[in-house]
């Protein structure tokens, strides 16, 4: 697949910059779009239990946001570097940033140091294919500072750090995600007891988001190169998954991090349970089969994320969508509207 | 043994590695990768002047570096090596990385030189297991890990790979068997498939062949780093392909 093909204009008016229940009171307050093989539909979030059938399963990601973003000082000055994916003690994928608003590249060298709290940074090696990323090993475990001094990973369309809470769903346990798995933040005590009343079961597995990826480099989408993130599938989630598919329901992911959890740990003789770290990209030559549905947000173009929806309903019909959805004003990124994909 | 009372309490910028074949490609790559974590590294190759080149640069990270040049199936060398640990009276990592790829070009098991397939098991089979023999002590003491590099080619069958494909599955079983005996020691053995990479060795696998769309060793660099955060005890026993799609810790 060409990286052209996931293209598309992007109204920047669109772009979600403030948790809604910071002005709605609610986190369900959103938008719902429902795309099925009959179509597309308009509706609202708490709308959800009706597009879902007794039986049907909703697996979420357990993982917790952390304050994974730091202030460092270096020879370049005072700037931003954001953690992304815990390897080690000490070891750790990270970001420079010039700021929340401005990527770099930054003019890094290998060995080059940094402060960051009480802790001395080196820059090991940069992430190979992703220069952007890099390796950095500290003279003292950071998870500390993070707790200290860190704030959630925010971007230029996000003006305000906006409190830790907001970056935290109701499944969210085990702290590790660089950013917040978002699939699920609308879904609130209210919906989830909406879901269960209606016969909708829940599972969970554990992904720990890195920073998000930006657009897609390589000329073609599967030569784009990905960095892992580590997983964990439960046996009890792997029973749940395949009884859910042996009686002929849906297994439902919420979140794109869901899929990449649920597709490492498939096997021919369906899901089991399997942690470790994945690197598995999920595109159209990677076909879905773990789920039959996924619900998420709305995504940038020339990203991996789209190239996973690509794979789950084909990509003419992904096209469709976000051109429904631009056209009737649904918002973008982790605060943004839902969006409701079903295979059948 | 060398007494090492203060393990426990060693900061990670103290620990100290041994790696075979460590003058270029993938045994370079990952000194670099170490030593820019300020490891101390004890490395090996049989071409001393590339050796002295390649810790010259790595030296420039700040990290201690021993070089040690020889030939691993030298007595003498590996006891000129174990008498560098000794010194240090540490090592967590022992990377048996120095390999033989045999006779070039690869004949035919049928034709397949005896002299040369004796080497080739030396180098590949017997000089790992006695690394592991001679630093077994320090690796006890610090719960080290031991990473013997395997490839495709032990599980693969192609005519033409016997001799160096038999003694890389010899290999996976040494470190699957010593894996199981060396459990209660607290010492771990993992073997690790880098995967086809543009190195010295892979481009005299393909003589005259271009391998330019091969990665550079560096592709490798998220695995170690994923490897260094693992307790051997959980890993130990298994095959890993760093280049894989998920790097699974069993159950």
């Amino acid at each position: 697949m060409k990286r052209q093909e996931l293209a598309f204009e992007q109204p920047k008016e669109l772009f979600a910059s403030t948790p809604v229940e910071m002005e709605h009171g609610l986190r369900d307050a959103v938008r719902l779009l429902v795309t099925r093989p009959s179509g597309h539909r308009h509706a609202a979030f708490s709308d959800l239990p009706t597009f879902l059938s007794t039986g049907d399963l909703l697996v979420a990601n357990e993982s917790a946001t952390l304050a994974a973003s730091l202030e460092a000082h270096g020879p370049s000055g005072t700037y931003t570097l954001d953690l992304s994916t815990r390897y080690a003690e000490g070891l750790w994928l990270a970001e420079p940033r010039w700021d929340p608003a401005h990527p770099g590249p930054m003019p890094i060298e290998a060995g080059e140091e940094a402060r960051v709290g009480d802790a001395t940074l080196r820059y090991v090696a940069p992430y190979p294919g992703i220069p952007r990323l890099w390796f950095i090993t500290a003279d003292r475990p950071l998870e500390p500072i993070l707790e200290r001094a860190g704030a959630p990973i925010h971007y230029g369309y996000v003006p305000k750090v906006w409190p830790m809470e907001a970056y935290q769903s109701l499944f969210s346990r085990v702290p590790g995600s660089a950013e917040m798995p978002s699939a699920a933040r609308p879904i609130t005590p209210k919906i989830r007891e909406a879901l269960e009343a209606a016969g909708i079961q829940f599972a969970s597995v554990l992904l720990h988001s890195g920073v998000s990826s930006l657009e897609i480099e390589a000329e073609t989408v599967e030569q784009q190169a990905v960095y892992p993130e580590p997983f964990e599938v439960s046996q009890a989630t792997a029973d749940l998954i395949n009884r859910t598919h042996e009686s002929g329901h849906r297994v439902i992911a919420i979140g794109t991090t869901v899929v990449r959890a649920l597709e490492s740990a498939w096997t021919p003789d369906g899901v089991r349970p399997r942690q470790g770290f994945t690197r598995l990209f999920v595109h159209p030559g990677n076909p879905v089969r773990s789920v039959d549905g996924l619900l998420t947000g709305f995504h940038d173009p020339v990203t991996s994320h789209l190239a996973m929806l690509a794979a789950l309903i084909g990509l003419p019909r992904v096209m469709e969508a976000y051109r429904e959805a631009i056209a009737n004003g649904y918002r973008w990124h982790e605060f943004g509207d839902s969006h409701l994909i079903l295979r059948n | 043994m060398a007494k090492s009372s203060t393990n426990d309490t060693r900061r990670p910028t103290e620990r100290v590695a041994l790696i075979t074949g460590a003058s270029r490609g993938l045994g370079y790559t990952l000194a670099e990768f170490l030593a820019r974590q300020r490891w101390t590294l004890i490395l090996t190759a049989r071409h001393e002047g590339r050796l002295l080149e390649a810790v010259k640069r790595l030296q420039a990270t700040g990290a201690s570096i021993t070089a040690v040049p020889g030939d691993v199936t030298q007595e003498q060398h590996r006891r000129d090596l174990v008498a560098a640990v000794r010194r240090i009276r540490r090592l967590d990592l022992l990377i048996n990385n120095a390999s033989e790829l045999g006779a070039s070009p690869f004949p035919a098991l049928v034709e397949y030189p005896l002299e040369a397939l004796r080497r080739v098991h030396e180098v590949n089979v017997v000089a790992p297991l006695a690394l592991v023999h001679e630093c077994l002590p320090n690796l006890k003491a610090s719960r080290g890990l031991v990473v013997n590099i395997t490839s495709d080619a032990a599980r693969g069958g192609y005519p033409g790979w016997g001799g160096y494909g038999s003694s890389k599955a010899a290999l996976e079983l040494v470190s699957k068997t010593l894996a199981n005996e060396l459990r209660d020691a607290g010492v771990g053995v993992v073997a690790v498939d880098p995967g086809d990479l543009r190195t010295q060795m892979h481009q005299d696998a393909f003589p005259g062949q271009d391998i330019s769309d091969r990665p550079l060793p560096e592709v490798t660099l998220p695995f170690w780093a994923w490897l260094e955060g693992q307790d051997p005890m959980r890993v130990t026993g298994q095959r890993f392909e760093a280049q894989g799609t998920v790097w699974e810790v069993p159950a």
